[in-house]
């Protein structure tokens, strides 16, 4: 097994006596695209700078590919490629004397490899006007362009699909994979949007209020402790309650129809005794929990109350 | 280092500001230089033979109603006339060398100019966000820090030489070249007249005026990265810049006022003039100039690498 990427132990902040940040503890292995999900305000932008030394932990550390990010700074951050927030150009430069600028700070940056991330995110035609003039999702390309100019093992972006259209996420997701299957590198993404993650990442962490909740991969997490329930479409709810309870089984009221807690034999069962008694089904089918249920779940469900 | 430096200077002068700043200094400094040749021309019509001995009549009047320092300085003039006579060498005022030293008045505007780029140049990166892309990079803050620093320097260093090539060019034009080789005139401590190079006297005249232009700016850096916020930099070292003098005159009374920075940045009063202070010498005031510029410097370095990036 190759050693992780990333190994955080303990990490902690403080604001004053305010506690943002509360023992986080998680590893990311190579080539591992890691979700950090949580609600605003949870503590992914903290935890993500100090990942990248823009803040310093109060209690613990970070360790990338091996080197203390507190106490090794320059040779940690060699490893990483990060966007933190919104990737904050220098807007009176052009795209190109931006990577220039940023291709400079890093020994052994040649000018091929600069054109070639310039393709490879698809400024070729724009590069050399100002920033000024981008649109937001031109931005956004510049920014991944930037954080990949020194092939980094670790890439961090902090809501990378912000401000990018359906095209553009798509593409970010399909690139983000390539990315982490082709050339190994470990990637770790946050976001608030649960839909985007489950697309996007093996395995995701839930930070809320500053602690890391769990640790699941995807598909655990998204199948995990599913109970079985069918939605019946029918044509009058009322009388079908009736008919299910009177078969023990407790209904709810959807749009449109029931749902139950039933396996599928059961659910043919319950459709077997609706037709006997009259009631047209439209047709049934499984409900599926979806991610956001799940997370919400999770989290306390705190937008439910 | 090296490449950092480089990348700083590729910030400062891909921008428009930093051109209109040395398009006004290059307007001003030539406007300047007229200005000077009006006057001079005006008062120097006729021999200058003559307005010598004039003015050494004058001195000699002044003399027998003065005493002490005053004194000093105009027999020091009177000498130094006497021998301009004897030597044939005319005053320095409408030459070349006039008008370039003239110049150096302007340096005050050089200030003003390199403070609104030092204010802005670690603020600026704060304001605009640009920090945290600058410093995920495998350089050390302290270094990031030092390469702004010292590309700071070097813009006030590009004004400067502007300044003074500006100056001459002008002061040439209308003054004329041929005053190009004559001699600069001072009194030695062995109370006789010397001559030096005309240029060696203007570069120290220019290098005096740079000991308070690099304290302002390193305020104004360090003003930069304690605030984090351009436009208060800015605004903030510029008024430092305006009200330094004239405190030095409105709490001239209290005693402490001898340790305060813009009493002292001024090492010219030791050469020509007259120390705000009783006691005051040269080697106080520089011992006060690297006592500030430790604690600017340290300042800045120590809010810049140790606090964290929120914003």
């Amino acid at each position: 097994m190759d050693k992780p990427t990333v190994v955080i132990k303990g990490l902690t902040k403080k604001i004053g006596s305010r506690l943002i940040i509360d023992d986080l503890n998680f590893e990311v292995p190579k080539g591992e695209v890691f979700g950090f999900l949580g609600p605003n305000g949870a503590g992914k932008t903290t935890t993500i700078r100090m990942m990248v030394g823009l803040m310093k932990p109060t209690f613990g550390d970070v360790w990338i590919e091996g080197k203390s990010i507190r106490h090794e700074f320059e040779q940690a951050i060699r490893h990483v490629g990060a966007i933190v927030e919104n990737p904050e150009m220098y807007k009176y430069l052009s795209g190109y004397k931006n990577l220039i600028h940023y291709a400079r700070m890093i020994p052994g940056i040649s000018m091929q490899r600069i054109d070639e991330v310039v393709r490879l995110v698809g400024l070729d035609q724009r590069i050399h006007d100002k920033v000024k003039s981008y649109s937001l999702g031109m931005r956004q390309r510049l920014g991944v362009a930037q954080a990949l100019l020194h092939k980094p093992n670790l890439l961090i972006l902090d809501e990378p699909t912000n401000g990018l259209d359906p095209a553009g996420i798509r593409e970010l997701r399909d690139y983000l994979r390539q990315l982490a299957r082709e050339e190994g590198i470990s990637i770790v993404v946050s976001s608030h949007l649960l839909a985007e993650m489950e697309l996007m990442c093996d395995r995701i962490g839930i930070i809320q209020k500053g602690k890391l909740v769990d640790v699941q991969l995807i598909q655990d997490f998204v199948t995990e402790g599913e109970e079985e329930r069918y939605w019946f479409r029918i044509s009058s709810p009322d009388e079908a309650a009736l008919v299910i309870e009177g078969m023990g089984i407790t209904a709810v009221r959807r749009e449109q129809g029931l749902e139950l807690a039933v396996t599928g034999e059961q659910a043919a069962d319950v459709n077997e005794q609706l037709v006997k008694a009259g009631i047209r089904v439209y047709g049934f089918h499984p409900v599926k929990k979806s991610l956001e249920d799940k997370f919400l779940e999770m989290t306390g469900g705190e937008t439910h109350v | 280092m090296y490449n950092l430096v480089r990348n700083e200077n590729m910030k400062i002068y891909n921008r428009v500001r930093t051109w209109v700043l040395v398009g006004l200094l290059v307007l001003a400094s030539i406007l300047f230089t007229i200005a000077f040749y009006a006057v001079n021309d005006y008062s120097s019509s006729g021999d200058w033979r003559e307005r010598t001995q004039k003015d050494i009549e004058t001195y000699h009047q002044t003399m027998a109603s003065t005493s002490g320092m005053v004194e000093d300085q105009v027999s020091r003039m009177i000498k130094i006339s006497e021998y301009r006579l004897e030597h044939d060498i005319p005053p320095q005022n409408n030459s070349i060398w006039g008008g370039t030293i003239a110049g150096s008045g302007l340096v005050f505007l050089v200030s003003i100019f390199t403070v609104i780029i030092a204010a802005d140049i670690v603020a600026g990166e704060f304001a605009a966000g640009t920090i945290k892309l600058l410093l995920i990079r495998p350089a050390s803050r302290a270094k990031v820090l030092l390469s702004k620093y010292l590309a700071t320097l070097q813009f006030s260093l590009l004004l400067l030489v502007v300044l003074f090539l500006v100056s001459f060019v002008a002061s040439g034009l209308l003054f004329g070249f041929k005053g190009v080789g004559s001699p600069y005139l001072y009194l030695g401590g062995d109370g006789f007249v010397h001559e030096r190079s005309m240029i060696q006297h203007a570069f120290s005249t220019y290098g005096l005026k740079c000991v308070n232009l690099i304290m302002i700016v390193t305020m104004a850096f360090m003003i930069s990265s304690v605030f984090r916020s351009s436009a208060l930099s800015i605004a903030l070292s510029i008024v430092a810049l305006l009200m330094g003098d004239l405190l030095v005159v409105l709490l001239g009374k209290y005693e402490w006022m001898r340790f305060y920075l813009f009493s002292n940045t001024d090492l010219t009063q030791y050469l020509e003039g007259v120390p705000p202070f009783e006691g005051m010498t040269m080697g106080f005031s520089i011992c006060v100039l690297i006592g500030y510029f430790l604690l600017f410097n340290g300042l800045s370095w120590l809010l810049f690498t140790k606090r964290d990036v929120r914003s």
